[in-house]
């Protein structure tokens, strides 16, 4: 099946899911719609996003007009929705919104996309990041506890070092989860402050 | 030149960024201008700083067959290593799981870049200014890590002397190394300058850093897409007169140039 063919099959006509933040549907005329969930009982009241680059635009920024880089943080913005007739056409609408996610899940689904742990991810920087590698586990659980968790929506599907066991995620019943399969920019810069840190910590005069 | 490849996918890499916007608005114009041509059977973008990342690009591209093109202006330590390892390719073309990735050259070492730079500094000055008592330069990043960065901006000053252009002097300057652009007074005497930035975008370096440093702006602003009013060409410092331009990065053409990426890889590299 293709990805289109996936998500059809996922949506079936008359049929919603949450897709993080937003609630995708088939409506009565079996067009795929999205909109912010939050806007679920205001249908009627949404400013219709027409093309790719509208929407590009309502993941770019906040409420508030702050710069969203990572686009699956919490806080999409309310009051549009998007609608149109073909599956494929509604994969790269949603791909605008969280670009990669519903391919990423599939993939992981099919066990084509494996996850990359965070040691692996680390250990293959260079240039500035080079020495984020070292990290020690607790710095690890520190980065999943304050960066990720309360930064991004997507559930994390990598082990700290490849011998960890990892719990397999599953779907749900009324969502398509926004997972994440390996660490993204912001954990490894995360992950070479922490370790800066430490060595200036270590190496300070004033400690030595 | 036209591109014909209803089969395979096209995949634009762009640097991206968490600070600023407007990083991945060429690239996003340009992938979008090339889908609607319907040359390749779909257009991706990926980034290094933003998504889709270069590491999450692979399960959205159902097509076997890739065309990778970076939407970069120099061979350097993007293109050489961090690319090549965060798509694990390792070659021209390599087979990975369900793809045969072709890896073309980056943008900005296309010939083509040399007319758009030509264009471009003509474009944005007033009518009566002359080209003769004019200098232009062109301005890149530039870093003492990696000597190819600053090749490409050297080989585009070499190709406008070349090309008989009658500027007063054509200069390269960079950000970050000799001779840097926030000496650009003592680089010339010409009363009229023309700075083009040779960058992909209108973003953090090209218009928040080189402002600064040009002296046309106090402090670092908001991004472009923020403001109302992009630039009040000319700027007028002492007894010169400066003409700064966007990225050029962010002209159309540069969709073209992309195209011709990929048709230079069919010509040269493919097997």
């Amino acid at each position: 099946m293709t990805l289109a063919e996936e998500l059809e099959a996922l949506l079936p006509p008359l049929e919603s899911r949450f897709f993080g933040e937003i609630l995708v549907r088939r409506d009565d005329n079996g067009q795929f719609v999205a909109s912010h969930r939050d806007d679920a009982e205001m249908m009627d009241h949404l400013m219709p996003a027409e093309t790719l680059a509208e929407l590009r635009e309502i993941a770019k920024f906040d409420a508030a007009g702050e710069y969203r880089p990572l686009k699956t943080a919490p806080g999409l913005k309310t009051g549009w929705i998007t609608k149109t007739p073909s599956a494929s056409e509604f994969l790269k609408k949603l791909d605008c919104l969280y670009p990669g996610a519903f391919a990423t899940w599939i993939s992981y689904l099919r066990g084509k996309h494996d996850p990359t742990s965070l040691r692996d991810t680390l250990e293959r920087q260079t240039g500035m990041y080079r020495f984020a590698g070292s990290i020690s586990d607790q710095m690890a659980n520190q980065i999943m506890r304050e960066t990720c968790s309360p930064g991004c929506l997507r559930k994390i599907a990598w082990p700290i070092s490849s011998e960890c066991a990892v719990s397999r995620i599953n779907p749900g019943k009324k969502s398509i989860p926004l997972i994440c399969t390996e660490a993204c920019t912001f954990a490894v810069s995360e992950a070479r402050k922490l370790v800066k840190e430490a060595y200036e910590k270590a190496n300070s005069p004033a400690e030595s | 030149m036209p591109v014909s490849k209803p089969e395979s996918a096209l995949l634009i890499l762009g640097h991206g960024s968490t600070e600023n916007p407007d990083s991945t608005q060429p690239s996003w114009d340009h992938a979008d201008t090339i889908a609607a041509s319907g040359q390749f059977s779909s257009v991706h973008c990926a980034f290094w700083k933003e998504e889709p990342s270069f590491r999450q690009i692979w399960p959205m591209i159902e097509e076997e067959e890739v065309y990778v093109v970076p939407n970069f202006i120099s061979e350097g330590y993007f293109t050489r290593q961090v690319i090549p390892r965060e798509l694990e390719l390792d070659g021209h073309t390599t087979r990975r799981g369900d793809h045969v990735v072709h890896y073309c050259d980056p943008v900005g070492i296309h010939a083509k870049m040399t007319d758009l730079l030509i264009k471009r500094a003509h474009e944005i000055i007033d009518e009566g200014v002359k080209i003769e008592e004019t200098a232009l330069i062109i301005v890149g990043h530039g870093t003492n890590l990696n000597k190819k960065s600053t090749e490409a901006i050297s080989n585009q000053v070499e190709a406008i002397r070349s090309s008989g252009e009658p500027f007063a002097e054509i200069i390269a300057a960079y950000m970050e190394e000799a001779p840097f652009v926030a000496d650009w007074k003592t680089l010339t005497d010409a009363e009229t300058v023309i700075v083009v930035p040779f960058f992909i975008a209108d973003a953090l370096h090209s218009y928040q850093d080189i402002p600064v440093l040009l002296g046309i702006e106090k402090e670092m602003t908001e991004a472009a897409s923020q403001r109302d009013i992009f630039r009040r060409n000319p700027y007028h410092l002492g007894d010169r007169t400066l003409y700064y331009s966007s990225a050029i990065g962010t002209d159309p053409s540069l969709a073209e140039v992309i195209i011709d990426q990929v048709a230079y890889f069919d010509e040269h590299y493919q097997s």
